[in-house]
């Protein structure tokens, strides 16, 4: 008897159709693979992707080189220089942040105090030659001013939680 | 009075009867925050910070301000005495601002310390904050008054330890503002002080501003290596690079002060270096290697002095170098068979030999009761021993000066003598002879002659019968034309009154240099080297500038066939002339020793790492002398250097020391009347006479290589000629006039300035400064043309 059902089975392409029904259900299932990098996965406001120094609606920079970051920073990726400028305010002649040393851990972020330094959510880079993986002042500022608005945008987002 | 017995904490202590609870507490390492108190500045207690618990009393009581009383009993830290010192602590944060990451005293901040011991996390406080418009002080001194927490300390400063109220308040309550009242820059030689007791932000550096945070620094103790003092200092450096300069406590020398110039002075540091060895090919100077050079070098001084013989090679180092460098210096030129070593750059009479050692500490000047100052712009020169000369002043010393120009000083005169340096040995004469007349002693031959005025007998009286009396010679006496009598003078003096001398040197190590052995024992002084041009020159970081005849100078570096210089800074005149330039490392680079005026050793590290290829002086020699061959020179450290030198000297020390005033007034003798000397100068009684001060920031090359302080020098126009009006108006001159100053063969133009404080007779032009360097001699004859 269990011969005879074995034999139907096989004959029948049982387990076939049943390998095949998952292809059906997947294939009527809703997608997640995206097209990368056409589509992107949604992430989080607080996603620590590569740096960006902002500025102030009026475009003065806002750090002010307290060197706070520096100090905090786990891995000693920011390396600070600093002298008044012409106006005798306090800034950064040099603000460079090495990505090779840099954990992503954000904590430069959270202790700076007029929200300079922050971590955007930009994440795919890549780095073909020597020096390149320095973020200068400058290319700080331009990642900056290239995402401002999205940088404003989840800071708001997420300011009752800070 | 008895010691009595208080109780701290349930722990019993006992106190002098005349102290604070705050120093019993110190003294026993229990803390009690403060904000005003300071221990070398009065009570204020306007911080109330210091606020305790005192048994039997209703309030908590400032610790700063209660004295102790027998069987008081204290809580430093009951909850009462806490509850108090949080409540002062936000009332001070109330009005301060919230600015610490932009405040360069972030990070050491005695505000920052305290809040985070005795603040709370908020504040019931919402109006307004107070803010206080800045005050430009000047070059040095940065202003924030917004974070001014009013505790005055500043201000206790300048009227106790600078002696000069330059800083005061205005206002009560919430609208005390601290400040100059006019805006001015601060004229004080100690201003940076306030930098340091200022327990925020409101006072900061300037040229250190914004450069780095207090965490990120490295620090190390070192000595001030511009005045003979040696104050004790903290080099503060951030990867290898010196940032700035703070005092170093040290009771017996600087106690927590320093002088703006070793302060400030670091600016100077990396200015304007050699960075590398040089060589003159063909008639050009050209950098390369340390091998070549100092092969070159070597090379060409031993062909030299088979062709000119060791007499003509004259070597000179400046009084600024380590105890190390002049040692190994005179030891190669020693065994090279040459004599003709000096350290005196600024000196022109050498007839006595004198030992620069005072065996007392400068400490002992605070309890003097009678000074004679001779010579001398302390102030200046040695802005830390005049801080003692003040102390003592308070107590009621009398001070009396015997002064080409009547400096001011940080405590007044009692009475002064302003004359030109023509007469100053004549002056001296008058006051000893004066003296003898009041001790009733026989009057020494050679006073015979001498006339005694009613100042002269006024400046006697200021030393006469006290029991602890001092002599202070300056620079202007120490490089005075005749400067052998006028310590052979001062000594007459001082065994009269049983006064103390001290002969305040140039340079930092002047007295290390006489430990050395850095003068000629048969040979030819520094002066005579110039005066009489050598073939070959071998000079340590000497420069125009550091000599007392910079046109002498100049001309025999021109006529010279071999010119061999170790030096740290770059230099026309050495660029022009050299055949070989070796960069030497400054103090904050190299490992040394510097002997004090008071003969104490303070020996320091290299705390900065070298400017390009520059060596420690002592690296550089050794090397010198293994090139040569010359013996004794295997030395692997500094160290062992200096205790080759200590066995070498200890012997000469005792024996220089006992021999000091013998020698002086020996050489005294030689001259039977103090008008002789004056018609070997070619000097007479109505001539006009040049004064020829080095300013207190071009007194070394570090110093004049300073920004700030070149800054604060040039304020005020130094390079006039400067009269009285009174010789101004006999010799037809008018302010702002620019006139032609004719000084031997040399001659330079500069616009007049009248000002009282200039003796008669005398015509101050400073030397140390570019535009005057193409004159002669400090002091002597000078014509006028208009
Ligand atoms: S993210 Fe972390 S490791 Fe990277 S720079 Fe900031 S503090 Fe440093
Ligand atoms: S980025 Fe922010 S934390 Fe870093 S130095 Fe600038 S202001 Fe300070
Ligand atoms: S400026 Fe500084 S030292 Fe002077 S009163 Fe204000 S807080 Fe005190
Ligand atoms: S330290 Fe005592 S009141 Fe200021």
């Amino acid at each position: 008897m269990r011969r005879l059902f074995k034999l139907i089975k096989t004959f029948s392409l049982w387990e076939l159709l049943m390998g095949l029904m998952l292809t059906v259900k997947y294939f009527f299932k809703s997608k997640v693979t995206v097209q990368y990098p056409e589509e992107r996965t949604p992430n989080s406001p607080r996603f620590r992707g590569i740096h960006a120094l902002r500025r102030y609606p009026n475009g003065e920079e806002r750090c002010i080189a307290c060197k706070l970051c520096e100090a905090v920073c786990p891995a000693l990726a920011i390396t600070i220089e600093a002298e008044p400028r012409e106006d005798g305010t306090r800034r950064t002649t040099s603000y460079e942040i090495d990505l090779f040393k840099c954990v992503y851990c954000g904590l430069c972020e959270e202790s700076c105090p007029v929200d300079s330094i922050v971590l955007t959510r930009f994440d795919d880079y890549h780095i073909t030659q020597r020096g390149q993986n320095i973020l200068t002042k400058e290319k700080l500022l331009a990642i900056g001013d290239r995402y401002e608005e999205d940088l404003a945008k989840d800071r708001a987002e997420d300011a009752r939680y800070r | 009075m008895s010691d009595i017995e208080i109780e701290i904490d349930d722990k019993k202590y006992s106190a002098k009867p005349d102290q604070m609870v705050i120093q019993v507490a110190d003294a026993a390492g229990i803390y009690i925050p403060r904000f005003c108190y300071h221990k070398h500045l009065r009570v204020a207690a306007n911080c109330r910070m210091c606020l305790v618990e005192v048994e039997k009393s209703p309030k908590t009581l400032p610790a700063c301000a209660t004295p102790v009383t027998p069987g008081m009993k204290i809580f430093t830290k009951s909850p009462k005495a806490i509850a108090a010192q949080k409540a002062v602590m936000e009332f001070l944060l109330i009005n301060h601002p919230l600015d610490c990451p932009i405040c360069d005293q972030g990070g050491e901040c005695e505000l920052q310390d305290l809040a985070m011991g005795f603040g709370s996390s908020h504040s019931c406080y919402e109006e307004g904050k107070r803010s206080v418009k800045d005050q430009n002080l000047g070059p040095l001194i940065a202003t924030d008054m917004t974070r001014c927490i009013q505790c005055t300390r500043c201000v206790r400063f300048g009227e106790e330890i600078a002696g000069l109220c330059e800083l005061g308040a205005t206002g009560r309550g919430e609208n005390l503002e601290i400040g100059t009242y006019v805006e001015r820059t601060m004229q004080s030689e100690m201003s940076g002080n306030i930098i340091d007791v200022c327990p925020v932000g409101a006072l900061t550096s300037k040229p250190f501003r914004f450069t780095a945070r207090a965490w990120e620094l490295d620090q190390f103790p070192s000595i001030a290596p511009h005045d003979c003092v040696g104050s004790n200092i903290f080099i503060h450096t951030r990867g290898g690079e010196v940032m700035r300069v703070v005092p170093r406590e040290n009771e017996t020398i600087n106690q927590t002060w320093i002088s703006d110039r070793d302060r400030f002075s670091y600016e100077g540091l990396t200015a304007n270096r050699v960075a590398e060895p040089h060589i003159r090919i063909d008639g050009k100077l050209k950098s390369t290697d340390w091998q070549r050079a100092l092969e070159f070098a070597v090379l060409k001084l031993q062909n030299s002095l088979e062709k000119k013989g060791a007499n003509e090679l004259a070597a000179l180092i400046s009084p600024n170098s380590t105890l190390e460098e002049f040692y190994l210096f005179q030891k190669l030129l020693r065994q090279l068979g040459c004599d003709n070593i000096d350290h005196r750059l600024r000196q022109i009479d050498f007839s006595d030999s004198f030992f620069p050692r005072a065996n007392f500490s400068l400490a002992e000047l605070e309890e003097s009761d009678g000074i004679l100052l001779i010579g001398s712009h302390l102030q200046m020169e040695q802005p830390l021993a005049a801080v003692r000369v003040r102390k003592a002043f308070l107590k009621g010393a009398a001070i009396a000066a015997i002064n080409p120009v009547d400096f001011r000083f940080s405590f007044s005169l009692k009475e002064k003598n302003i004359i030109a340096p023509h007469h100053l040995v004549n002056a001296l004469a008058g006051v000893a002879k004066s003296l003898c007349e009041m001790n009733s002693k026989s009057i020494p031959e050679f006073l015979k002659n001498s006339s005694v005025s009613e100042t002269d007998k006024k400046i006697a009286m200021c030393l006469f019968s006290k029991k602890n009396n001092f002599i202070l010679l300056g620079a202007l006496a120490m490089n005075h034309p005749e400067a052998a009598l006028i310590r052979a003078l001062a000594d007459f003096i001082s065994e009269m009154t049983h006064a103390r001398v001290i002969h305040f040197t140039e340079g930092c190590n002047a007295t290390g240099a006489y430990l050395a052995d850095v003068i000629p024992k048969k040979g030819m002084n520094v002066s005579q080297l110039l005066a009489d041009p050598r073939k070959i020159y071998l000079l340590f970081n000497v420069e125009a500038e550091d000599v007392a005849n910079p046109a002498a100078f100049t001309h025999a570096l021109s006529q010279a066939e071999c010119v061999i210089s170790l030096s740290t800074f770059k230099n026309e005149l050495l660029e022009k002339y050299a055949d070989v330039i070796l960069p030497v490392a400054p103090f904050s680079e190299t490992s040394g020793t510097f002997v004090n005026v008071c003969g104490e050793w303070q020996s320091f590290k290299g705390v900065a790492k070298s400017f390009d290829e520059s060596r420690p002086g002592w690296k550089i020699l050794r090397v010198m002398g293994n090139l040569f061959q010359a013996d004794g020179f295997e030395y692997e450290s500094s160290e062992e250097v200096l205790s080759s030198l200590r066995e070498e000297s200890r012997l000469s020390e005792e024996s220089r020391l006992s021999c000091q005033r013998k020698l002086a007034s020996s050489a005294f003798k030689k001259d039977t009347g103090c008008h002789l000397s004056q018609k070997t100068l070619g000097w007479h009684d109505n001539m006009l006479s040049r004064i020829g001060e080095i300013p207190a920031y071009s007194t070394d090359a570090i110093v004049r290589r300073s920004e700030p302080l070149q800054k604060i020098q040039n304020e005020n126009g130094l390079a006039a000629a400067r009269l009285h009006s009174h010789t101004a108006h006999e010799l037809k001159i008018k302010e702002e006039m620019i006139i032609t100053i004719k000084q031997n063969q040399t001659e330079i133009k500069l616009p007049v300035k009248i000002d009282d404080r200039i003796a008669k007779q005398a015509i101050y032009i400073p030397a140390g400064i570019p535009e005057t360097n193409s004159l002669s001699e400090l002091f002597g004859k000078v014509e006028i043309k208009i």
